[in-house]
């Protein structure tokens, strides 16, 4: 998109009450994101899961769920952000919080595959990144969970174009932003730059949401846009994707996000992708079940 | 012997017994000698059917079991009964959705344009490997369905092969029991089946596009005459054979097909770093082998 129309976007969509804004939980969770692991404070997590008694409920919830297999059920908040992780805590914040973003009624896309295709990207993406030796994976995870932002924008900002460029793309089986192209003139990765400039999130997370559909010459966007467009590509090869069929064929190895990585990354030489594509279907269960409980009512 | 009751609860496997490292080592083990991957999602099933093998042979544990397919003198032939077990049931017509998608929606029409500006109008598929007929079948099926639509005017033949005398003759035959044909959508039933008593007979009409003959994939001989194909499948065979017999009929396979021909092999089986000269490919839910005259290009150059 050229910047005179990302500047006419951003002006509707600023003066458009229906701006989502940026969840409270978030920026105190993003402030923790932005710290390695270990100094990553367990009771300020388990602090911040406590404000929210809905958030709160999900975790014991799913810290009880088939997926964690505890011999004797967490009943307290503590309990349950311990046996689940930092890292599924994360999401289920993540998830939960930006899906207040958007009342139940107004989402124009089905918020199941919305969120098993983002959280989808975001486990290939740190993976992939890890696979590389990317020196910053959750980063790369954080890139991944919120690149499709703009989906969420969009449904806010203009519903009805947005269900006409949504079913016109699985009507025609063609890409999302080629139909968004069509239909509204911008994307969802447009809008979710908007977006991201608003919530003033990292730089290159912000490109990565802008670019990953149109990488164009990927020194521009540097390794993390190239991880979340193949992560994308691949998720959507696997049953992680809008959920409609994609008639396409995908050769990796011509990628330019791929061939750009094969050069920045001694690592990716390593890669079996058959064996990685095959270990996606793994991620389907664990997706599965966190979405399960962010949507259970 | 292993104690069924531990590892197997009414039906499913216990959570505990999947949760066992040593399956872990074995699912990388049968990778890299098959290159058949088991997801993690699917690990009731390895255990399953690796559990039948360990009460054949006598092992307590999965660590145990292990020994017997890396320490033990017989163990390339337990590597063997194993992947047998893994693989057994899995025929059947219309087997793997995913792929017979792609072959219509995408291969086949990319195929076809191709080949239309080169003004040839016919399709040439190989069932390598093609067990009692099952695929060749679908094959036959789709194509049928292809050439009164999309493809008006195109013909096609399948060539279908196997090692065994008898599943060729099977094979020829074409009469399948209610699970073989359980996958086939309802419209190809009326359109391509007769009922035969409880089984069912595959119409004459696809079995006219098919030669069935036996062919040793190890015959270099024969596999010089394979040549001409746009789409070969060959599922679960090659798991079978060794590195060198494998990277000598992928050979073979590359040679047989036409430029931009396609290679499938089973849902989850990859060629594990056999061949360069293919180009893996991705489709929705399914991957295949690509022979592409068309380089990598460079970086940067896109």
């Amino acid at each position: 998109m050229k910047t005179e129309n990302i500047d006419r976007l951003r002006a509707k969509i600023v003066r458009i009450d229906a701006m989502p804004a940026i969840p409270v939980i978030l920026r105190p969770l993003l402030r923790c994101m932005d710290q390695p692991v270990e100094d990553v404070d367990m009771e300020r997590i388990v602090e911040l899961v406590s404000y929210d008694k809905s958030i709160a409920a999900q975790c014991v919830r799913m810290a009880n769920s088939a997926l964690f297999m505890r011999s004797s059920p967490a009943e307290s908040v503590r309990s349950a952000v311990m046996s689940l992780g930092m890292w599924r805590i994360r999401d289920l914040l993540f998830s939960n919080s930006l899906s207040q973003v958007i009342p139940a009624n107004r989402w124009v896309v089905d918020p199941v595959v919305f969120w098993k295709h983002s959280l989808g990207v975001a486990l290939v993406c740190r993976k992939f990144a890890d696979m590389i030796e990317f020196p910053d994976p959750e980063k790369a995870y954080l890139a991944g969970l919120l690149h499709d932002i703009g989906v969420l924008v969009n449904c806010m900002v203009v519903p009805e174009e947005f269900r006409a460029a949504m079913e016109k793309a699985s009507r025609e089986h063609i890409p999302l932003d080629e139909a968004e192209q069509a239909t509204l003139g911008f994307t969802h990765c447009d809008s979710g730059r908007v977006l991201a400039d608003a919530w003033k999130m990292p730089a290159d997370v912000a490109d990565a949401i802008q670019l990953h559909h149109q990488i164009g010459d990927p020194e521009r966007g540097g390794p993390l846009v190239a991880l979340v467009h193949l992560s994308d590509l691949l998720c959507r090869m696997r049953d992680l994707g809008y959920g409609y069929y994609e008639p396409r064929q995908i050769d990796f190895a011509n990628e330019p996000g791929w061939l750009y990585l094969v050069m920045k990354f001694p690592g990716m030489a390593e890669i079996d992708l058959a064996r990685f594509t095959f270990s996606l279907d793994e991620y389907a269960r664990e997706v599965g079940e966190l979405v399960a409980t962010v949507f259970a009512s | 012997m292993a104690n069924e009751s531990t590892l197997v609860k009414d039906g499913a496997v216990a959570a505990e017994t999947l949760a066992d490292p040593a399956w872990i080592r074995i699912r990388d083990l049968i990778y890299q000698v098959s290159g058949i991957y088991q997801a993690e999602n699917k690990f009731y099933l390895l255990v399953g059917r690796a559990t039948k093998r360990m009460q054949v042979v006598g092992a307590r544990t999965p660590r145990e079991y292990l020994d017997f397919l890396t320490a033990r003198p017989n163990r390339d032939a337990e590597m063997r009964n194993l992947l047998n077990e893994i693989t057994i049931g899995e025929t059947c017509l219309f087997r793997s959705l995913p792929q017979i998608d792609a072959l219509r929606k995408v291969v086949i029409p990319s195929l076809a344009e191709a080949k239309k500006k080169l003004a040839f109008t016919k399709l040439r598929f190989w069932s390598a490997g093609c067990s009692t007929g099952e695929e060749p079948y679908t094959l036959a099926m789709i194509m049928l369905e292809e050439t009164q639509a999309a493809l008006k005017g195109w013909t096609f033949e399948v060539v279908a092969t196997d090692l065994n005398d008898r599943s060729v003759a099977k094979a020829q035959e074409g009469v399948y029991n209610d699970y073989a044909v359980r996958n086939v959508p309802p419209e190809f039933m009326k359109k391509y089946f007769t009922k035969a008593g409880s089984e069912f007979r595959v119409a004459d009409s696809v079995r006219s596009h098919i030669t069935f003959s036996r062919l040793n994939m190890l015959d270099d001989s024969k596999m010089l005459f394979m040549r001409g194909l746009d789409v070969i499948f060959c599922c679960n065979v090659l798991i079978y054979f060794d590195g060198k017999s494998k990277t000598r009929t992928i050979q073979h396979f590359y040679n047989a097909l036409l430029p931009n021909g396609y290679f499938f092999l089973g849902h989850s089986e990859s060629l594990h770093g056999i061949s360069e000269k293919f180009r893996l490919v991705h489709f929705p839910g399914a991957t295949a082998y690509w022979k592409t005259t068309e380089p990598v290009a460079k970086a940067g150059t896109t």
